[in-house]
């Protein structure tokens, strides 16, 4: 079983609901789908663990941020597509300007050390 | 609006579960289907492409859980799901469950039962309308020593007429009447009766329950004679009859017409049978009464007015008594330091039982950390035994949140168990806990398990499930460890077993504590009873005697009567002799003082008089009582009102007054030298308050020279006592046929009931400590059993290496000594830090009282040693063959 570590579990999730905010900010999409672009756009760096994938969509419709409705996929099958809604772009926007103020830190603490 | 959105996707998971469920079915066969495609494109073979697709996805069931999860309603699903297991598998384990349990009542039932006698009495309003503005308006002789000098009526007159901040004052005080009663076929009655102004139930805040109350035209000169019932007196007395209203009872010669009926309440000052109105009174009628500043001799009470502060208005009365000893300074010698204040009537009520019931409150507060500790030892060691179980479940998906919220499950199911027994526990203790607070406070009859008290014991029962569910819940099992062979021993070891130890020092600890201050309590009531009284008890009966104020209205009449009565009494069978006396001492009396003047020693300017205590004696009362004569004689018949005006005084009083010089034939006033009385002898000291009281300086009269109105009889007897009791009534009855007689025990009785409230104080911190020192006791037994039985392989490999049974008895007590010692030492600092709390309890006996703690300690020794050994023989049982074989 590839599991996470648990103690980086939290951070993880964060990071986690970011990516899917930003990449549904590009275009609604289904499950499978936002772990393919995620996958494909950090150019196989980052790994999404699909079975945290959906308990996280799960969440993050239940905060409000994005929404879900029936579609039908690009071969003709019926998905779940999700799409940002108006306070998940608010989220996104605040959540971008953390993740920058934050890896701007650890990046000059890297440079200095 | 997050709220709202999440409650309503909490409703849709709700409401359609199963359309829910299809939803995450199918996004998940989509994803994996997707991923499936793209691994065939990628060139696996269709089955390779799926079982890769499966594995990256990493667990489709794990997955839904965790969505499920998300889920509003699932918390609640999973709590059902945690209590129906909780219940079963407490069933498979009844005598764990029932030892939790029932260790559980004990802690919280005794936390409700005292805790409802805090609530009730210290933290609850008054019951009366917005009580917390009644106060006591008390007159002092600050220089003089009187805490409570009374009120004249026209001090009372000022205050009313001056006092902005008062919205009412209200006088009151007590007598005593004889009545037939006519409801208990004709048998003579006395009946306490509290004599008041007409606002007083307005000033108290009380509304009677049946009838009316006093008006202003009761008060009046000339009005109908009226009486308000108590509800106990109507209840028990009266026969509860409503048609009372209107109904007039005979008193001291007297019909009075009863007007209302009091609700049942606290009754403040006194608990009294009937109330009547001031001009009822034919004391406080007398002229001297109502034109002598200084005839002080009703108290008040007084209802501050809407928004003023206690502090305020007391200023404003002592004011208004600075304006008064300004106005009349005949009436308020300096020397005496006359003072005013308003004090709390909440105080006044409680400030008796205050301390005693914080002490029981921090004491079954322990009991219960004890019992606490103790049940999370035994939930630890249960989960040991369940770690295979629990470590199944882990494996098979539950997470480690989900285990902890079963385990505190289970354990809050238990501790609600405890607390509704020990709900049922506290409410049968309940009237001997109202018996118990008598002695300390009137609000006593309040104590009731109410709202309030339910919400304390469910909370403490939570807390309680908590404490305890906590600590195993956290403690965490590794599942891979649990799972391995020999896995029962997994949580024997390392953190497990720390913690369980340090828990039982815990406990230990606390236990030794409590037995500290059970026994500092003991040994001071032992010292008590120790104490020479200055009397012999052994078989002297007393009873009570108020005349009929009406009736024997000269001082010859009352004389006659005791004349007349003391022969009779005198002629039982068995009856070696009798006295009488004003009261006898350890008898809870109201002390009766007056002021001192010796003859030819002028008190100099600005001193005030010193006072001494009062009592009036027959001849025989010093002899009856066997208090010794040290100098000079005491009465004989001869002293009556026709001879010198004669006094005996006790030693005390010789030595403060006269040094070592013997004071006998020195004449002394106790009415500012308007009339001088003879010394005639000294007898010894007794305990007239208390036994931890220092004697006080008193003086005695004879009767014959002054005939009291009433007092009471003392027959030593040969016999029981107790068998004089139809005698005593019958030669009442022989002289006057309606004189009641009260209060009839043994001056036994009398000094066993003054050591009544340190009694049962220390009885019940014994209990309580007692509890906690089995609890402990078997808390420790249970972890040595434990690991003897987690041990029995080692040792079974000790034994087959040829270790003796000594050796492996002695490896197995070392554990526990360690413990017992921790315990002991924590104990011992613990108990030397706070038994300081007890000081003012404690009568000879130092709260760090080197006896006591000798004691404490080997019994707790004793105990510990105990509850190690019998484990730790079947540790010496072990056959080694067995013990290997078994694993």
């Amino acid at each position: 079983m590839a599991r996470m570590a648990q103690p980086k579990a939290d951070l993880l999730q964060g990071t986690l609901d970011l990516l899917i905010l930003k990449t549904l900010a590009l275009q609604p999409a289904h499950g499978w789908g936002i772990s393919q672009r995620i996958q494909q756009v950090s150019r196989d760096v980052l790994q999404v663990n699909q079975g945290s994938l959906y308990p996280a969509l799960q969440r993050l419709e239940q905060q409000g941020w994005i929404d879900s409705e029936w579609g039908i996929s690009e071969n003709n099958r019926r998905a779940r597509f999700y799409r940002l809604t108006e306070a998940g772009e608010r989220q996104l926007a605040a959540e971008t300007e953390n993740w920058e103020r934050l890896s701007e830190a650890v990046g000059r603490i890297l440079q200095t050390a | 609006m997050n709220g709202i959105r999440t409650l309503r996707l909490g409703m849709r998971s709700l409401l359609h579960r199963d359309r829910e469920e299809q939803r995450i079915d199918e996004e998940m066969r989509f994803h994996i289907e997707m991923q499936t495609a793209q691994n065939v494109k990628r060139g696996m073979s269709p089955a390779a492409a799926r079982t890769e697709a499966l594995r990256a996805f990493g667990g489709v069931e794990k997955a839904k859980e965790q969505v499920r999860e998300t889920w509003v309603t699932r918390r609640f699903e999973e709590l059902v799901q945690d209590v129906r297991y909780g219940v079963r598998s407490l069933r498979k384990n009844p005598g764990f469950a029932a030892v939790v349990v029932v260790s559980l009542a004990l802690g919280i039932g005794a936390n409700t039962a005292i805790f409802s006698a805090v609530h009730s009495v210290l933290l609850r309003p008054l019951p009366y309308t917005q009580g917390e503005r009644v106060t006591v308006l008390r007159q002092q002789e600050k220089l003089a020593g009187v805490d409570d000098v009374g009120v004249s009526a026209l001090e009372m007159a000022d205050y009313r007429a001056r006092s902005r901040t008062l919205s009412g004052i209200a006088e009151y005080h007590t007598m005593t009447f004889n009545l037939v009663n006519l409801v208990r076929h004709g048998a003579p009655e006395r009946v306490r009766t509290g004599v008041v102004s007409s606002n007083f139930f307005d000033v108290l805040g009380v509304k009677p329950m049946l009838g009316r109350d006093f008006t202003a035209g009761d008060e009046k000169p000339g009005a109908v004679p009226v009486l308000v019932l108590s509800y106990e007196y109507w209840q028990n007395n009266q026969g509860g009859d409503p048609a009372v209203i209107g109904k007039a009872l005979q008193m001291n010669d007297k019909a009075h017409t009863v007007i209302g009926v009091l609700p049942p309440v606290t009754q403040y000052p006194d608990t009294n049978d009937v109330y009547m109105p001031t001009t009822a009174c034919p004391f406080r009628s007398k002229p001297i009464m109502l034109t002598n500043r200084s005839m002080r001799m009703v108290s008040a009470i007084a209802r501050l007015a809407p928004g003023v502060p206690l502090a305020r208005a007391s200023e404003e009365t002592a004011g208004i008594l600075r304006q008064m000893q300004h106005e009349h300074p005949e009436d308020y010698p300096a020397a005496q330091g006359f003072a005013a204040s308003l004090i709390s009537l909440r105080d006044e009520l409680t400030r008796g039982a205050r301390p005693t019931l914080l002490i029981l409150l921090a004491t079954v507060g322990l009991v219960l950390l004890i019992v606490c500790a103790n049940v999370a030892n035994l939930t630890l060691a249960r989960q040991v035994s369940r770690s295979r179980e629990l470590a199944v479940r882990t494996a098979l998906g539950a997470d480690r949140g989900r285990l902890a919220r079963q385990l505190l499950t289970e354990s809050t199911l238990l501790a609600l168990g405890g607390g509704l027994l020990g709900l049922l526990l506290a409410a049968g203790a309940l009237r001997l806990l109202v018996t118990f607070v008598t002695r300390f406070s009137p609000r006593a009859g309040e104590i009731s398990i109410d709202g309030t008290v339910l919400l304390f014991t469910l909370l403490v029962s939570l807390v309680t499930g908590l404490a305890f569910g906590a600590l195993p819940a956290l403690s965490r099992t590794e599942p891979a460890d649990a799972l391995k062979e020999g896995g029962d021993r997994a949580g024997s070891g390392g953190a497990g077993l720390r913690l369980r130890n340090g828990l039982i020092v815990a406990q230990l600890a606390l236990s030794f504590m409590l037995l500290i201050g059970a026994g500092l309590m003991l040994r001071s009531l032992l010292k008590l009873q120790q104490v020479d009284p200055g009397f012999h008890t052994g078989q002297v009966l007393t009873a009570g005697l108020d005349l009929n104020w009406s009736r024997y209205d000269t001082e010859e009449k009352r004389l006659d009567f005791y004349r007349r009565l003391l022969p009779r009494l005198a002629a039982l069978p068995g009856v070696t002799e009798v006295a009488f006396g004003s009261t006898f001492p350890l008898n809870d009396s109201q002390p009766w003082t007056n002021s001192l003047r010796i003859e030819s020693r002028p008190l100099p300017d600005g001193q005030a008089a010193p006072r001494v205590d009062m009592r009036v004696a027959s001849p025989e009362y010093f002899t009856t009582m066997g208090i010794p004569l040290l100098s000079g004689r005491t009465f004989t018949q001869q002293d009556d009102a026709k001879t010198t005006a004669v006094a005996v005084v006790n030693r005390s009083m010789a030595h403060r007054f006269w040094g070592s010089q013997d004071p006998v034939g020195q004449r002394i006033s106790f009415d500012a030298g308007k009339t001088w009385k003879t010394v005639i002898g000294v007898i010894g000291d007794v305990k007239q308050y208390g036994l931890n009281h220092a004697p006080s300086e008193e003086a005695y009269r004879p009767l014959a020279q002054v005939p009291l109105l009433g007092g009471h009889v003392l027959l030593r007897t040969t016999g029981s006592p107790k068998a004089l009791e139809s005698g005593l009534h019958e030669a009442v009855r022989a002289i006057d046929v309606e004189q009641p007689v009260f209060g009839i025990r043994t001056v036994a009785e009398a000094r066993a009931e003054s050591l009544a409230p340190p009694r049962l104080t220390a009885t019940l911190l014994t209990l309580f400590s007692l509890l906690a020192l089995i609890i402990t006791a078997t808390g420790i037994a249970g972890l040595i059993a434990f690991s003897v039985s987690q041990r029995t392989h080692e040792i079974g490999i000790r034994m087959a290496l040829g270790a003796v049974r000594g050796s492996v008895l002695w490896m197995v007590l070392r554990q526990g000594a360690v413990l017992v010692l921790a315990g002991l030492v924590l104990g011992v600092a613990g108990a030397l830090a706070f038994t300081r709390v007890l000081s003012s309890f404690l009568f000879q006996v130092e709260p760090n009282d080197p006896l006591t703690f000798l004691t404490v300690i080997a019994t707790l020794l004793a105990v510990a040693a105990l509850a190690c050994l019998l484990p730790a023989r079947r540790a010496t049982l072990i056959q080694p063959i067995v013990a290997l074989r078994s694993s």
